[in-house]
């Protein structure tokens, strides 16, 4: 151990390690966009996109900006929100509520569970006609519409959470004797919430989506009719200018979930 | 501009046959693909087709159906379809803004005396005293979209009486004929075979005729995409000519009746081959004789009535308020009347 | 109170796990079960407590509960059970949440508690900011809370490091010795149960039947490491426990 000499043939052990952890990295997503608008605005500017492809980026925030002077923004979004908001309420709170059901009752959950599978993969727009004549032209149908096509999601993300809460947490609880009431509101209805809250992101990104839908029949203002408009007139710069707003609507949507998470589920790391 | 194979194909054999001096039919074969609904209204293609109107020209014709009218508007811009018929859409003409599509004939029109399109009005509306359009007054009138023709129809008509109207986009015909059957919007209006059809059953009753409003109405026309109008003249004449004597059968055996019931009969099977082809002849006869309106003779353009409706999208605010006359119709092909 | 198991008896299916277990645990005394692993220690331990329902046999609870007991038979779990959820001071309140007590009593008693496992400062943490040592001292916090006629601990170190082990250990030594319990203390680990056990009750291999029940009369406080009377013990149970280890560490493993 006194020689320190190497040995004739010596390298650094190569390092093979990292890589498949993504790590956050600021503005790039944004400097996506920036540069797709750029090129799209370049294109049809120079004319090797045709007005016929693509919408000039800055028409469409010229009709972004008409809409909002006019006061047509606030018209069409104002129905477009009360819609989503009482539809998907109705969705996510039946489906939270039928959820748990599932979870905790076998005869429920044996007779549910079938239901629910079946329900899900059905297109709701299919069923669009059907429900104009079972809750009338106005806003039931639409209300119907979202609430259906919500429900589905929640049901199986809260029944999915309800059956991924730790068990021993519920064993805990029987063991002190706690009833089955309060192991429900205190153990498994927390426990679930992680679940929950996740599934309520993709159902609200579904109520999104079905609000074109809903808006097919017998709207006359709201976002949804605002794009079906635009696409009957072929109407670029306003179909574009309405998928903006949707997809700004997204966004915000899914950041208030977050904001949710944080605060309701700040017990996690 | 839009250049496909298909073009291509064309213009080469265009100045093969120019290189060799031929005459006319200057563009042998050329394929075409023609765009319909399965309407009576669209009787001049299929007559065309079927007696050989399209071969005689030199045109190889292949006819693709359409739901609707504003997606066989997009498929001529996309350039998979070269001639389509359909009413003045707000779609087709911010199409032709876009320097896509062109007016070029003139295919369906109003006239006195024949048997037009209806306002209709559902059973609940009509027990409830609305037997006249006027008293339609701020009821709900159903409209496949905003800048469709039911929406022009129920906007004049309006204008005329002075009221107002709910006007309830409900996107497809089936969807606007259950919900006036269930009386969840009151009034509508539609071409008189399915007018007269809703009729017969009691659920829907007819109060009035378009063309006492609108009338010379140019309900529907003939359209190509820009290419084709500005540099395939020869081949857009050569389907003008054809589908032009396709209509003059048609009008001569459906609705000037001057042939006799054979004639008739005849033309009535030859239009069953693509219209109602779910219902035996002997049930569609009535439905398709029932639809015959006149379609326009030699396709010619009704300026006053093609100005007028582009004159009302724009007060409508439904297209560019800019767009010029021109700019949505090639009127060099046909007369004007 | 004491518990009194008679010829208790289980099967899983066609797998018999418990054979015929009779037992005595004493007030005031811990009662240490060993035995090597799949023996149905952890069964037995949930049928003492009423989580699983024997095939045959009762267990039977003796006297009278003490003064202001909520809940006689109370278990510690080798992971904790806390709810994440909850601050170190909520995980107790929410086991007496259901027994109508006074508002102030209840924070008495947490304080209480709190104080005997030396969690006082730490009465707001999240569960997720604990080491492991102070998750399992806030469980036993929440089971002497409930002021327990039997602990029933489940492998309550086995999740920990070894340090916190031997610092654990102390502290269960250090609130016996002021305010005796009794308990039910199941362990694989032969250290723990003659630092812990009145009696080591040591269990054959599947199925679980006794082999041998070993008194140690050293006072607990005086069971330092290295205490020759320990290591006799240890050694001892050890030599009964190998034979049946090993055999158990080569059965199959059926569904």
């Amino acid at each position: 151990m006194t020689e320190v000499t190497m040995p004739e043939k010596s390298r650094a052990v190569p390092f093979r390690g990292g890589g498949f952890r993504p790590r956050p990295v600021r503005f790039v997503g944004l400097g996506v966009f920036v540069v797709l608008i750029a090129l799209v605005e370049w294109g049809t500017r120079a004319g090797w996109i045709s007005a016929l492809t693509l919408p000039r980026p800055s028409d469409v925030l010229a009709t972004f900006g008409e809409l909002y002077r006019s006061g047509a923004l606030w018209e069409h979004l104002s129905v477009s929100l009360v819609r989503l908001s009482v539809g998907s309420a109705i969705g996510v709170s039946a489906g939270v509520g039928i959820g748990i059901l599932i979870g905790l009752f076998s005869l429920i959950r044996a007779g549910l569970v079938p239901l629910v599978a079946a329900l899900f993969p059905i297109p709701k727009i299919a069923l669009l006609p059907l429900f104009v004549i079972w809750f009338g032209i106005d806003e039931g149908s639409k209300y119907a519409l979202i609430a259906l096509g919500t429900f589905t999601p929640t049901v199986v993300a809260t029944y999915g959470a309800v059956d991924n809460v730790d068990r021993t947490l519920i064993r805990m609880g029987q063991s002190f004797g706690l009833s089955w009431l309060s192991i429900v509101r205190k153990i498994v209805l927390p426990g679930a919430m992680p679940g929950i809250l996740s599934g309520l992101r993709i159902s609200l990104a579904i109520g999104i989506i079905l609000l074109v839908a809903a808006e097919m029949l017998g709207a006359t203002h709201g976002v949804g009719s605002y794009i079906l408009q635009a696409g009957s007139l072929y109407d670029l710069e306003r179909l574009f200018a309405g998928v903006t707003i949707l997809s700004v609507l997204g966004v915000t949507v899914s950041g208030l979930i977050g904001l949710v998470e944080k605060r309701v589920l700040n017990w996690r790391a | 501009m839009l250049m496909n194979r298909r073009h291509a194909l064309a213009a080469m054999g265009g100045a093969a046959a120019a290189a060799t001096g031929l005459a006319a039919p200057a563009i042998a074969n050329t394929p075409l693909v023609v765009g319909a609904l399965r309407l009576t209204s669209h009787a001049g293609s299929y007559v065309a087709l079927d007696r050989g109107y399209f071969a005689d020209a030199g045109l190889n014709v292949e006819l693709r159906f359409f739901d609707a009218a504003q997606p066989m508007a997009v498929a001529i811009a996309s350039g998979d379809v070269d001639f389509g018929i359909t009413a003045m859409t707000g779609a087709l003409i911010s199409l032709a803004d876009r320097g896509a599509v062109k007016v070029i004939g003139g295919a369906l029109q109003e006239e006195p005396g024949i048997t037009g399109q209806k306002y209709l009005v559902s059973d609940a509306a009509f027990q409830d005293g609305v037997t006249t359009p006027a008293a339609l007054a701020g009821r709900r009138f159903a409209i496949s979209q905003a800048g469709s023709s039911f929406h022009y129809m129920g906007s004049k008509m309006a204008k005329a009486e002075g009221i107002d109207l709910e006007f309830i986009p409900l996107q497809s015909v089936g969807n606007i004929i259950s919900s006036l059957r269930s009386g969840q919007v009151d009034g509508w209006s539609i071409v008189p075979h399915i007018a007269l059809a809703l009729a017969g059953s009691g659920d829907v009753h007819i109060v009035g005729d378009v063309a006492d409003y609108i009338p010379d109405y140019q309900v529907t026309t003939v359209f190509t995409s820009s290419g084709n109008a500005a540099n395939e003249r020869a081949m857009t004449e050569s389907f003008l000519s054809a589908f032009s004597r396709g209509v003059a059968d048609f009008n001569a055996s459906m609705v000037d009746a001057t042939e006799g019931d054979a004639a008739r009969d005849e033309m009535v099977r030859l239009i069953h081959q693509y219209v109602y082809t779910d219902r035996e002849y002997e049930k569609a006869a009535p439905s398709i004789i029932n639809g015959a309106m006149r379609l326009t003779p030699n396709a010619a353009l009704n300026v006053a009535s093609l100005k007028d409706q582009l004159d009302w999208f724009k007060a409508e605010d439904l297209v560019d308020q800019d767009i010029a006359f021109e700019t949505v119709v090639d009127s060099s092909y046909v007369e004007s009347v | 109170m004491y518990l009194s198991l008679r010829g208790l008896s289980h099967s899983y299916g066609t797998t018999e796990v418990l054979s015929d277990i009779s037992l005595t645990v004493p007030s005031g005394q811990i009662v240490c079960l060993v035995g090597p692993s799949g023996c149905g220690k952890s069964t037995l331990l949930r049928m003492v407590g009423g989580l699983e329902r024997p095939d045959r046999g009762e267990v039977l609870q003796v006297g009278a509960p003490p003064e202001g007991c909520l809940n006689p038979l109370t278990f510690v779990f080798q992971d904790f059970a806390l709810l994440p959820w909850r601050t170190v001071e909520g995980n107790i309140r929410v086991v007496l949440e259901d027994h109508r007590i006074r508002r102030e009593r209840a924070k008495e008693i947490v304080a209480d508690v709190l104080a005997r496992t030396r969690l006082t400062d730490f009465a707001r943490a999240l569960p997720r900011q604990l080491s492991g040592g102070m998750k399992q001292r806030v469980a036993i916090a929440r089971a002497l809370a409930v002021n327990p006629a039997v602990m029933l601990m489940d492998e309550p170190l086995s999740a920990l490091d070894a340090q916190t082990r031997e610092l654990l250990m102390d502290d269960l030594v250090s609130l016996w010795s002021r305010e005796p319990f009794t308990a039910l203390y199941v362990t694989h680990n032969l250290s723990e149960a003659v630092r812990l056990g009145h009696q080591v009750v040591v269990l054959s291999r599947r199925p679980g039947r006794i082999r041998e029940i070993v008194q140690i009369d050293t006072p607990l406080a005086e069971r330092g490491l290295g205490n020759p009377e320990l290591e006799r013990h240890q050694k001892h149970l050890w030599e009964v426990m190998r034979d049946e280890a090993r055999a158990a560490d080569e059965e199959l493993l059926d569904d």
